[in-house]
């Protein structure tokens, strides 16, 4: 089946983690992902500029580790994540911003990317809260 | 047309476990993870809430957030891992996330 999962929540809540491990079970599971969405402060767990304590789960790179390795298709919402300073390098240019924290696997894109992804899936699941 | 419902709020925080239970629907499920687990501790208001729910209704919990906060929950309550998480998704039509 097909799967496109929307993560609203930011990564030091616990719902970020959630919807990491669903998405691995999914595809441990033979299950397609047709779309990750980082939306609002979901952004963040794109970003790599996210430093965590070495005691704990660096969850940003577990999210780039497993995108990159299965080839999946990570979009974060270029409105949200421009107005939490999260930029990839054309939108740095753009706006005269120095610092970019956004780069592959991800990309900035709009809320139509949502929308479309809920259309090829059979479920949408979102993440969010706490 | 069943929805499984869920849930990550606490139940002492706000209202949206009332809010899930006013529009539960006769075959619906329920799946709590996070701080929701604490809806299933005994004998408390929420888990008495929860006894009301239709006889067809699925109870479903997280295993690893009711090991984290050490609830013992009762036998009407399933614990499930994630690869049944994303089983239970599948086996009702909709999901309706909490947010």
């Amino acid at each position: 089946m097909k799967f496109a999962i929307a993560l609203f929540a930011a990564p030091h809540q616990p719902a970020a983690r959630r919807a990491l491990r669903f998405a691995q079970a999914a595809l441990a599971d033979g299950h397609e992902i047709v779309r990750l969405f980082f939306y609002q402060d979901g952004v963040h767990s794109a970003s790599s500029s996210v430093v965590s304590s070495q005691d704990e789960l660096d969850l940003t790179a577990e999210w780039r580790t497993f995108v990159k390795a299965h080839n999946l298709d990570g979009v974060v919402c270029i409105a949200a994540a421009l107005r939490r300073g999260v930029l990839d390098t054309d939108e740095a240019t753009r706006y005269g911003r120095t610092a970019a924290s956004i780069e592959a696997p991800w990309v900035l894109s709009g809320l139509g990317q949502l929308h479309e992804a809920v259309q090829e899936a059979d479920r949408l699941i979102c993440f969010g809260g706490p | 047309m069943t929805t499984l419902h869920l849930l990550s709020h606490s139940p002492y925080g706000n209202d949206r476990l009332t809010s899930c239970l006013r529009l539960f629907g006769a075959e619906d499920g329920l799946l709590l993870s996070g701080d929701a687990v604490y809806a299933l501790q005994p004998a408390s208001a929420a888990r008495k809430a929860l006894a009301s729910l239709p006889s067809g209704a699925g109870l479903y919990a997280l295993a690893e957030d009711l090991q984290a906060r050490n609830i013992q929950a009762d036998d009407a309550v399933t614990a499930v891992d994630y690869s049944t998480f994303v089983a239970l998704t599948l086996r009702y039509d909709k999901v309706n996330s909490w947010l």
